[in-house]
């Protein structure tokens, strides 16, 4: 590649990563995104084909939104620790809706899943991606969606590695409308 | 100046992300706007060479990608806008002002562009109301009816495909029934975020139609009925306004219904049924009086205990053809639940997978030894595959039987998965053999302390031939991948692939066979990640979702950085 080139690419890049810069600070608490309104869910079902209701279902809770997907090694990892936290933290205010992306031709095999583990949330079928496509576009899972009691988005968070419910607890804990900082209390 | 424009572009669409609330009085006021952007930079080192250059390394290249997703949204309302763009560099080697080489983009005569080099595209964008009961999405949809073999149109992530219809969709819920139409003309996704961008061109659009309706009420049945139609877009419509699609004679057309039964003696019942009636002689094989496709699917899940065990069946004739005209474009307007373990299918698998004639059953047993901790599985997919076109190696119709174990153990930290399989491809004429495929994946993860954790990816395969003259080299792949995360925002990856398989388009940078790279990703904070990557891995067959895709290897350098907010 000549020296021209690589001036050109490295002007280019340049241009991308400085406006990119602007944004990325490390030390912020919270996510640009955190403020904003969660955007409006569609209407889907869940697995026993009950219709859920923004308003109803999400209003003065705190719900952490879980997109998912059966063919997803690492949202299985994942989904064991949402439902210790829905369990653990039910009764003060929070819950884990989860939504599952999986389209038509594995969606027989969600609910297995769901059972077989025991899981105690709600899981949505979001078949034709209508909720996802709105909250998360380019779909890479799983992405995780924290929603105040009023609806506002409170953090969002992409992918998983073992360790991140550790991150994932103290925003839960954080943010219960009841205040209440820890299981139990 | 052209290298202005593309900074301009990038100006426009290179910064990350932003959300922020809209104030005001109109009809936009209290709206939150949002801004996610992907930005991927790679340099492409090409192993072959010029013809007469053999010692420069003249056709490497680079490629810059950016895919931009802007969505406006406030309750009963959401506007959404995806944009990409991408930039060829150093694609032109010239000598002494002779061109000697060119990477061409895309193709001048199709797309237009005022850039040689770059392109912008406003790719997917959607406005969706909401009023109390009732959805109107115009711009570009999606549609999946019962379990996708009449309509499936989605977004796959895994294989970087995303076909959506660009038209409207009519949602009306009314209590226990859901009413969804939907028509478009398909808008296939033109710049690749995964792949290689080269000579893009506009696809030709094919018009579909569908509707369907839902009952969640009906007892303890839920119900669907759900119709579709399509006109498809020939090679000789390329340049015709596509709108035109919608004034030609419908191609095929399906229709179907689907019974859901939730808890009857503890199981959980789904059946559906599905007809396609081919119209086109080139979908019916010529027969003027049009050719009749059918399929049926369906699946029961039982929880006795700690046991969870499912079963699913399908019996299609004739449903495949249905992509005859898409499949060149690598999108399916349709297709059966496969039964089969993905992530190993090779590209003799893959017949099976698209097979026009098949049928077949899966059982799958879980035990939930310590629910969510330890589960262990063994899974039985059986199939008679009856087709001997397309993709098939075979000239014979073949039985497989694939039992696959596995388990998972997630205590605390520590995660562990493993899958393994036996597959055989008997065909019917014994003196062709069978096709036969071993294979093993898995994930260990364990933390060591001080934030530390190792964590091992690893999948191996290794396939043997039965007498095959198209193809009679037995081979092994694996592919590898050990990963220390530091912190919450550090990982080191080191990746190994390997590969004999003569199928295999591409080479190792660490030997014909053996490829190799490095990777380190940075996540400053929970929706922002960096990754930088160096070396090679190999090209191969990818099947996610009923469709597979031949995804081609890399050996370079990549910068990615992914906002979401």
């Amino acid at each position: 590649m000549s020296r021209r080139t690589l001036l050109r690419v490295a002007l280019v890049l340049g241009a991308a990563l400085s406006l990119s810069l602007g944004s990325l600070d490390t030390s912020a608490a919270e996510p640009l995104g955190a403020g904003g309104k969660a955007p409006d869910f569609p209407k889907l079902r869940d697995m026993a084909g009950v219709e859920f209701d923004t308003e109803k279902d999400l209003k003065g809770k705190l719900t952490l939104v879980n997109f998912w997907a059966t063919w997803c090694q690492p949202c299985m990892v994942e989904m064991k620790h949402l439902d210790r936290l829905h369990k653990a933290y039910k009764d003060k205010g929070f819950q884990v809706v989860s939504v599952s992306i999986d389209d038509a031709r594995s969606k027989s095999m969600v609910k297995p899943i769901v059972k077989r583990n025991g899981y105690g949330f709600r899981v949505l079928y979001d078949t034709e991606t209508q909720l996802v496509s709105v909250v998360n576009p380019a779909k890479t899972l799983p992405y995780n969606m924290l929603i105040g009691d009023d609806l506002t988005v409170l953090w969002t968070h992409l992918g998983y590695t073992p360790g991140d419910e550790v991150k994932m607890e103290e925003k839960i804990k954080a943010n219960l409308p009841t205040s209440l900082s820890a299981p139990g209390n | 100046m052209r290298l202005a424009s593309v900074a301009g572009a990038l100006a426009v669409v290179g910064a990350p992300a932003y959300a922020l609330e809209l104030w005001g009085t109109g009809t936009l006021a209290n709206s939150t706007l949002t801004v996610l952007n992907d930005l991927e930079v790679r340099y492409w080192q090409v192993p072959d060479r010029l013809e007469g250059f053999e010692d420069r390394d003249v056709l490497n290249y680079v490629e810059q990608v950016n895919r931009t997703n802007l969505l406006l949204s406030k309750p009963g309302l959401s506007i959404g806008l995806q944009v990409d763009q991408v930039a060829l560099f150093a694609n032109r080697y010239y000598l002494d002002d002779e061109l000697l080489h060119e990477r061409v983009l895309y193709d001048p005569n199709q797309i237009i562009s005022p850039w040689d080099d770059a392109l912008v595209v406003s790719e997917k964008m959607f406005l969706t109301k909401s009023w109390d009961g009732v959805e109107v999405t115009v711009g570009d949809v999606y549609g999946s009816f019962g379990r996708g073999i009449a309509l499936n149109i989605v977004k796959n992530t895994d294989i970087d495909v995303d076909t959506s219809m660009r038209g409207a969709r009519l949602k009306v819920s009314s209590g226990d029934i859901d009413i969804t139409a939907l028509s478009g003309l398909t808008n296939v996704q033109q710049i690749s975020q995964d792949n290689p961008n080269q000579g893009i061109e506009r696809g030709v659009a094919d018009m579909v139609s569908g509707m369907q309706i839902a009952h969640y009420g009906l007892g303890p049945f839920q119900g669907t009925a759900h119709g579709a139609m399509f006109t498809f877009g020939r090679v000789e419509d390329q340049g015709r306004e596509a709108i035109g699609r919608y004034g030609q004679a419908v191609d095929a057309a399906s229709a179907g219904v689907g019974l859901t039964l939730l808890g009857a003696a503890g199981v959980d019942w789904y059946v559906e049924g599905d007809v396609i009636r081919y119209f086109a002689a080139e979908l019916a094989d010529g027969d003027e009086d049009g050719l009749l496709g059918h399929a049926v699917y369906g699946s029961a899940a039982a929880y006795p205990g700690k046991t969870t065990v499912f079963v699913e069946a399908k019996h299609t004739v004739d449903t495949e053809r249905l992509n005859l005209f898409t499949a060149g474009e690598n999108y399916e307007v349709a297709s059966v639940p496969t039964l089969e373990y993905e992530r190993v299918i090779t590209e003799d698998g893959s017949a099976a997978v698209n097979s026009n004639d098949v049928s077949g059953a899966r059982v799958r047993i879980d035990y939930a030894a310590n629910p969510g901790v330890f589960v262990p599985y063994l899974a039985v997919t059986g199939l008679r595959d009856r087709d001997l076109g397309g993709l098939h190696f075979n000239q014979s119709p073949e039985t497989v039987v694939h039992p696959v174990a596995g388990l998972q153990w997630f205590e605390g930290e520590r995660v562990v998965q493993l899958n393994t399989g036996f597959r055989r491809d008997q065909r019917d004429d014994t003196a062709a053999g069978s096709d036969r495929l071993a294979h093993l994946d898995g994930e260990l993860h364990v933390p060591v302390g001080h934030g530390n954790a190792i964590e091992l990816a690893m999948g191996v395969k290794s396939f043997w031939w039965g007498n095959n003259p198209a193809q009679q080299t037995d081979f092994l792949e694996m592919e590898n991948a050990l990963v220390w995360h530091h912190g919450e925002q550090w990982q080191f990856v080191l990746y190994q692939d390997w590969s004999n398989n003569p199928l295999v388009t591409s080479d190792g940078n660490l030997g014909e066979q053996l490829y190799g790279a490095v990777e380190v990703k940075y996540e400053p904070r929970s929706n922002t990640e960096m990754r930088l990557f160096y070396g090679a891995y190999k090209a191969g067959i990818r099947c996610s979702g009923g469709q597979c895709r031949q995804l081609p290897g890399f050996e370079g350098a990549r910068f990615a950085w992914t906002s979401r907010f």
